[in-house]
């Protein structure tokens, strides 16, 4: 039996796919990582005072949030080309930078709400202890503020991996591009399409229950 | 005595609500000076503007012989001068009481942790919570609250402490006990200026009782002669409503 099963289709997809789910993985954790730093930029821009610093960011924010990912991947790559910025992306460093910029619209979201959530009574008893404003955001404010970012935080690390399925249009070699390169070559359409969802189901499931006990533990 | 507290025709708008009207009072040091007055009144802007959590629009406010209105002084280093007490006590969740208090003296002062919590825990003992340092602010009562949160102000050393309704959220069988601490505090000699609806604290208590209305101090004089014997119909009309 455990022969039949190793020779079945499900199971001989499988190294082919790996290799397309090392890409995803890759270009999600590299993808996030900026997407994490534009976004707390973003995020703490939005609540400047500087009413330009504040549009500059909203704008960014606004234009991501408003046109779909698939545009801005396009537009990425094959929208700027080579002679505009000298230097001639690749799909994946294309795929890492639009994941990065999408998720940084979200996230920067995220920061903001959350920032502007915690009362204004933090703020207000920081600084009549004479904390600077700076110290105030560092030691009360923003411990706060990040736990309660953890949740949506959470979600949107989901939807960017799920995001760089779309990325598979731009001929980036991730796990629905191999998928598909599978099932043309072999036409078992159904038994790679299986594989693919529960590769991501493999990612995705853990990751939730890791954030779940990350919530609890913070007590979000 | 000295001034410890000086304000000159503060005037305070919000938008184009002219909540103060031209303020002037002085508060000397070691004086317990209650601010009372209905809702809306100002008392609390007036007393958000002696440590500038409200922007002073126009005036003078003066603390200790410095002027907080003037754009050269250091107002987080005056601050420290200045403790306050909020009706919503503002206790910092994420940090243990112990931490609450010696958070400002570590970061503000520099005082290394040890040093700090040296600060700490004879006020922890004085508000009567030493076994309450490691505690949550999250696990405590209204009144345990709000007497760490007159401990963190006091980490500062300060010499004038703002109270602003410090017992107005609080159940009514837990007001005694902040009341009693800042009734020691009264009696060790610290300058006050409490925002209050206690009228009996007010009475024993104050030095000077400040009625505000509409913007503008309406009388002030002795706790006897204000609550007493008022002068101004306002304050007739107020005292009649809540006494």
């Amino acid at each position: 039996m455990i022969e039949a099963l190793m020779e079945s289709a499900y199971i001989k997809s499988l190294p082919f796919l790996w290799e397309g789910l090392q890409v995803t993985i890759a270009i999600t954790a590299l993808g996030l990582l900026f997407g994490t730093i534009i976004g707390a930029m973003a995020g703490l821009g939005k609540l400047s005072k500087s009413k330009i610093i504040r549009g500059i960011w909203t704008v960014y924010v606004e234009i991501i949030r408003g046109t779909p990912i698939l545009a801005q991947a396009l537009f990425i790559y094959f929208g700027i080309s080579e002679d505009l910025i000298g230097i001639n992306l690749d799909a994946f460093t294309t795929g890492v930078i639009a994941i990065a910029i999408n998720a940084g619209a979200y996230i920067a979201e995220i920061v903001r709400g959350a920032v502007y959530s915690i009362d204004k009574g933090q703020h207000e008893a920081g600084r009549s202890l004479g904390l600077s404003k700076r110290q105030t955001m560092r030691y009360i404010i923003w411990p706060q503020a990040f736990k309660r970012m953890i949740p949506p935080l959470g979600n949107q690390f989901v939807i960017s991996l799920k995001d760089t399925s779309i990325l598979s249009v731009i001929a980036v070699h991730d796990l629905v591009y191999k998928g598909k390169q599978y099932y043309n070559a072999t036409v078992e359409v159904f038994e790679t399409l299986v594989m693919v969802c529960l590769l991501y189901l493999c990612i995705t499931i853990p990751l939730a229950i890791i954030l779940r006990r990350l919530e609890r533990k913070l007590d979000v | 005595m000295y001034n410890m507290i000086s304000v000159k025709d503060l005037h305070k708008y919000f938008g184009d609500l002219e909540v103060l009207k031209g303020i002037d009072a002085e508060i000397k040091e070691q004086e317990v000076v209650c601010v009372i007055g209905p809702s809306g009144s100002g008392k609390s802007t007036f007393l958000r503007c002696l440590n500038l959590l409200e922007e002073v629009t126009y005036g003078s406010v003066t603390i200790d012989g410095e002027e907080l209105t003037d754009r050269n002084t250091n107002i987080n280093e005056l601050r420290t001068k200045v403790g306050m007490v909020f009706q919503h006590f503002n206790l910092f969740p994420h940090k243990s009481v112990l931490e609450n208090i010696t958070l400002a003296p570590q970061k503000v002062k520099g005082l290394s942790a040890q040093e700090a919590r040296d600060v700490a825990l004879p006020l922890l003992d004085k508000v009567g919570l030493s076994d309450k340092a490691d505690a949550y602010p999250q696990s405590l009562s209204g009144g345990q609250k709000q007497r760490v949160a007159i401990a963190r102000a006091l980490a500062m050393s300060p010499k004038v402490m703002l109270f602003d309704e410090p017992t107005s959220a609080l159940d009514p069988e837990l007001v005694g006990d902040v009341l009693q601490v800042m009734k020691d505090l009264a009696q060790e000699g610290m300058t006050m200026v409490v925002v209050t609806h206690e009228m009996g604290f007010a009475k024993e208590v104050g030095d000077r009782v400040i009625f505000m209305d509409e913007g503008i101090i309406q009388e002030e004089g002795d706790p006897e002669q204000i609550f007493d014997n008022p002068q101004n119909p306002r304050t007739q009309s107020f005292l009649s409503k809540i006494l």
